[in-house]
C-alpha cells in the first residue's frame, strides 16, 4: 500500500512538473512571437504559442468553467437521451459531434478576417486570436452550449426571451437578420474581388454550378443516398473544372467571356442568390454544401500538414506604421479596429447561434460540451492563426499591392508601387506581373478583400510542399476555388434563412405573410432579402475605397453585437444560476467586446476622419459637390457615395441601439435578481437520471 | 494499431454524419423502414427543410 501511495504521489508529481514545463513553453513561445522585432520569425513559433496556450487553457481554464461554473453531470441525461427521435435529438459520439460542430461554425470569417488584419503586422492580431478565444470566444460557445443543452435544445432568442425578458428576444431576432443582410453583403464582395478580371477562376467557380446540379440530379435519382460517393464525384469534376479553368483563360475567345468586371459579377452573384434561394433545396443547395464541407475540412487539413511540413517564415513585421490608423486596407486604429475586424478566430456572435441550435440536440453526455463547446473553437481559433501565417508569409510590399484599393494606392500599377514604396514596402512592377503570371493571373493589384491575398499565401505553402512554382497557378485556383465554394453555400442558405425570418417577423403583421408556402408572400420575401445584401454588395464594389473598408468593419461591429447578446444571455443565467461569484467569466469579455464595439461603431459613425467616419465621408463628398470639385459625369455617382455614408451610419446606429436596449434590460434584470427584488428562476429542463452508458457512444 | 482503426473509426463515422449517412440509416432503423429512392428523398427534403432554416455559420 505505501508503495502505490507513493507510485501515486510521485506521478502527481511528474503530472504537475510536466504541466509546468507546458505553460513555461508557452510563456516563451508567446515571449518569442512578441519581442522579436527586429528580425524575421519562423512560423513555428506562432503554431506553437497557439497550441501551447490552447492546450493550457482547455486543460484548466475550460476545466474550471466545467467543474465549478457549469458543474457538468454525467449523471444527468442530456434531451439528445431523454427526448431521442433519430432525427435532430440524437446520442453522438463526442468526437464525431465535435467535427460536425467545427465543421458547423468554420467560414470564411477566420480566414479572411486575419489576413484583412495583418495590415498592422503579425503580432496584434495573433495575440488577440490565441488570447481572444481561449478567454472569450471559447467561452462563449461552452457556455451557450450548455446552457441551450440544459433547455431542451433552445435557440439562443428564445432563451434570451426568457432568461432576459420579450424585448430581449425580439431584439436578438432583429439583430440576426441585420447582421445576416451585412454578411451576405460582405463574404459577396469578397467572391466578386477574388474572381473580377479572373477567366481561370470565374469559370471555375461557374463550372461549381452545373457540377451541384449533376450531383442533385445523381443523389436523387440516380444513386439516392450515396452522398460519399457523390461528393467524391462531385470533387473530382471540380478538381477537372480547376485544370479546365487554365485551358479558358489561355484562349482568347474563352478568356473574354470569363472576364468579368466587379459590377457584372456583382449582378450575377444577386441573381444566382435570388434563384438559389428559390429552387428546390436538393438541386443545388445541398448537394454543393456537402461538397463544400468536405473540401473545406480537407483544406484546413492540408494547410495545417502544409505549415508543419514547410515551418515558413513571416515576411510581415511584427508591427506596421498602419497601427495609427492610417492603413490602406481599412481605416481605424488598432484599437479598437483590429478586434473586430477578427471576430470569428477570436470571438464570434455567429457561433451562438450554432452552440444553441443543432449541436445540443445531439450531446451524449454532458461532460462532452467541454470538447465540443470549447474545443470546437480552439480548433477554428487555430484556423484563423493559419490563416495569419499564410498572410504573413508574403512579402509586405506584395501582401499591400494585392489589397490595398485604388482609391488609396493609385490608379496605376506605377503608382501603387510608388505609393507602397514610399511607405517602406518594396515592391515592383515586375514582380508583380512575375507573380501573376505564376498563378495564372493577368494582373494581382487592386484584389481587395482578403480572399486573393489569402490564396497566394496557401498556394506558397502548398507549392513548396510539393510540385514548386511548376504548379502554383492550380494551389492559386484551388484556394479560390475552396474559398468561393462555401461562400455561395452561405450566400444561397443564408438568403433562405434571412427569408424564414423576415416572413416570421412579418407574420405578426399579415398571417399570409408568414406562411412559407404562400408563393407571393416566398418571392416578395426572398426578393426583399437578396436586395437588402444585393445593395450592400452593389454599394462595396462601387466604393472607391474597395468597399471592405466600410463593410468589413460593419460585419465585425455586428457580429462582436451578437456576441454581446450572446454574453449577456449567458452572464443572466450565471446569475440565476446563483453563481455570481463566477459571472466575471462571461462577465469581462462582455465588457472588452462593448468597450471595442461601441468605441469602433462610434467611430465608424462619428470621426472627423472622411476615411474611417461615414458621416464624415458624407460630408466630404457633399462638400466637393457644392464646391463644384466633381466631374459631371460623377455627379450622380457622388451623390450614391453620399447617400450609402449616410446609410451605413444609420444601420450602424440601429446596431448600436438594438444591443443597448438588450444590454440594458439585461443589467435591469441582474440588478433586480442581486437587491432581491426579482425572482430567480431557472428555466432549466428537470433532472433526468442517465441510463446512457458511456461505450454505447 | 488498435488506436489507429479506432482513429480511423471516428473519422469514418464523422464523414458519413456530414454525409447524413448515419442520419439516413437512423432514419430506417427508427421507421423500421428499407432503403429505396422515395424513402431517401422524403427523408432528405425534410433534413434539408431542418437545416436550411437556420444560419449558417460565417
Amino acid at each position: 500500500m505505501p508503495q502505490a501511495a507513493s507510485a501515486s504521489r510521485f506521478k502527481n508529481i511528474l503530472g504537475h512538473l510536466l504541466w509546468a514545463a507546458f505553460a513555461i513553453l508557452a510563456a516563451s513561445c508567446l515571449a518569442a512571437i512578441a519581442i522579436n522585432h527586429g528580425e524575421r520569425i519562423n512560423s513555428a513559433w506562432l503554431v506553437l504559442a497557439a497550441a501551447c496556450t490552447y492546450t493550457l487553457g482547455y486543460r484548466f481554464y475550460a476545466k474550471f468553467i466545467a467543474a465549478r461554473v457549469m458543474t457538468l453531470d454525467n449523471q444527468r441525461a442530456t434531451p439528445a437521451e431523454r427526448l431521442e427521435n433519430g432525427h435532430d435529438f440524437v446520442p453522438t459520439n463526442k468526437w464525431v459531434l465535435f467535427g460536425h460542430h467545427f465543421a458547423a461554425i468554420a467560414g470564411p470569417g477566420p480566414l479572411v478576417g486575419p489576413v484583412l488584419a495583418a495590415q498592422f503586422g503579425y503580432l496584434p492580431g495573433t495575440l488577440w486570436i490565441i488570447i481572444g478565444a481561449v478567454l472569450g470566444g471559447a467561452v462563449q460557445d461552452f457556455v451557450i452550449l450548455f446552457a441551450s443543452m440544459r433547455r431542451d435544445g433552445k435557440s439562443l432568442g428564445q432563451m434570451a426571451r426568457e432568461e432576459i425578458g420579450k424585448l430581449g428576444g425580439f431584439v436578438a431576432l432583429l439583430t440576426v437578420l441585420l447582421i445576416m443582410i451585412i454578411l451576405l453583403a460582405v463574404v459577396a464582395l469578397v467572391v466578386v474581388n477574388a474572381l473580377a478580371g479572373s477567366p481561370w477562376g470565374t469559370f471555375t467557380i461557374a463550372a461549381t454550378m452545373p457540377i451541384a446540379v449533376f450531383m442533385g440530379w445523381y443523389l436523387r435519382f440516380r444513386r439516392p443516398g450515396r452522398v460519399l460517393e457523390c461528393s467524391i464525384i462531385g470533387f473530382l469534376l471540380v478538381v477537372a473544372a480547376i485544370f479546365a479553368g487554365q485551358w479558358v483563360a489561355q484562349s482568347q475567345v474563352w478568356a473574354t467571356v470569363f472576364t468579368l468586371s466587379t459590377v457584372a459579377l456583382a449582378f450575377c452573384i444577386i441573381i444566382y442568390g435570388f434563384l438559389a434561394s428559390a429552387l428546390p433545396v436538393w438541386l443545388l443547395l445541398a448537394p454543393r454544401d456537402y461538397l463544400s464541407t468536405f473540401v473545406k475540412l480537407g483544406v484546413i487539413f492540408l494547410l495545417a500538414v502544409g505549415i508543419i511540413f514547410v515551418r515558413p517564415e513571416l515576411e510581415l513585421p511584427a508591427f506596421t506604421r498602419f497601427t495609427d490608423g492610417t492603413g490602406p486596407i481599412f481605416a481605424g486604429k488598432i484599437f479598437p479596429f483590429c478586434f473586430i475586424t477578427i471576430a470569428c478566430g477570436a470571438i464570434s456572435g455567429f457561433h451562438s447561434l450554432i452552440s444553441s441550435g443543432t449541436t445540443p440536440k445531439m450531446i451524449a453526455k454532458e461532460q462532452h460540451a467541454w470538447p465540443v463547446g470549447y474545443g470546437s473553437m480552439l480548433l477554428e481559433s487555430f484556423v484563423a492563426v493559419m490563416a495569419m501565417i499564410a498572410a504573413c508569409v508574403m512579402h509586405p510590399g506584395v501582401y499591400f499591392a494585392v489589397n490595398s484599393p485604388a482609391g488609396i494606392v493609385g490608379a496605376t500599377p506605377a503608382a501603387v508601387v510608388a505609393t507602397i514604396s514610399s511607405w517602406g514596402f518594396p515592391v515592383s512592377v515586375a514582380e508583380m506581373q512575375e507573380l501573376a503570371r505564376g498563378v495564372g493571373e493577368r494582373t494581382l493589384f487592386y484584389r481587395t478583400g482578403g480572399a486573393p491575398s489569402l490564396a497566394l499565401g496557401m498556394a506558397h505553402i502548398f507549392a513548396r510542399s510539393g510540385g514548386g512554382q511548376a504548379v502554383i497557378g492550380f494551389w492559386y485556383h484551388f484556394a479560390i476555388m475552396f474559398e468561393a465554394l462555401f461562400i455561395l453555400t452561405i450566400i444561397d442558405a443564408g438568403t433562405r434563412v434571412g427569408r424564414f425570418m423576415l416572413q416570421d417577423l412579418l407574420g405578426h403583421v399579415h398571417p399570409s405573410l408568414g406562411r412559407t408556402s404562400w408563393m407571393p408572400g416566398v418571392i416578395a420575401t426572398s426578393s426583399a432579402v437578396v436586395l437588402g445584401w444585393g445593395y450592400f454588395l452593389y454599394q462595396g464594389v462601387r466604393d472607391p475605397l474597395g468597399g471592405i473598408n466600410s463593410l468589413w468593419p460593419l460585419f465585425g461591429i455586428a457580429n462582436q453585437l451578437l456576441a454581446t447578446i450572446a454574453l449577456c444571455v449567458a452572464t443572466t443565467i450565471l446569475i440565476k444560476m446563483h453563481r455570481t461569484r463566477y459571472i466575471w467569466i462571461t462577465g469581462l469579455p462582455l465588457v472588452w467586446l462593448v468597450t471595442v464595439t461601441f468605441t469602433a461603431a462610434w467611430q465608424k459613425i462619428f470621426s472627423p476622419l472622411p476615411r474611417l467616419g461615414f458621416l464624415a465621408q458624407a460630408k466630404e463628398l457633399q462638400r466637393a459637390l457644392r464646391a463644384g470639385a466633381v466631374p459631371a459625369g460623377q455627379m450622380a455617382l457622388t451623390q450614391t457615395l453620399i447617400f450609402n455614408a449616410r446609410l451605413d451610419a444609420v444601420v450602424c446606429g440601429i446596431f448600436l441601439a438594438l444591443v443597448a436596449v438588450i444590454l440594458v434590460d439585461s443589467v435591469r434584470v441582474w440588478a433586480g435578481i442581486l437587491r432581491g427584488t426579482r425572482e430567480s428562476t431557472v428555466a432549466e429542463a428537470p433532472f433526468v437520471l442517465s441510463r446512457l452508458q458511456a461505450e454505447e457512444v | 494499431m488498435r488506436n489507429l482503426r479506432a482513429f480511423c473509426g471516428v473519422m469514418w463515422a464523422l464523414l458519413r454524419e456530414l454525409a447524413d449517412e448515419n442520419a439516413y440509416r437512423r432514419h430506417l432503423n427508427m421507421y423500421g423502414l428499407a432503403h429505396s429512392p422515395e424513402v431517401w428523398r422524403a427523408f432528405a427534403d425534410e433534413r434539408a427543410k431542418m437545416r436550411y432554416s437556420r444560419p449558417k455559420c460565417c
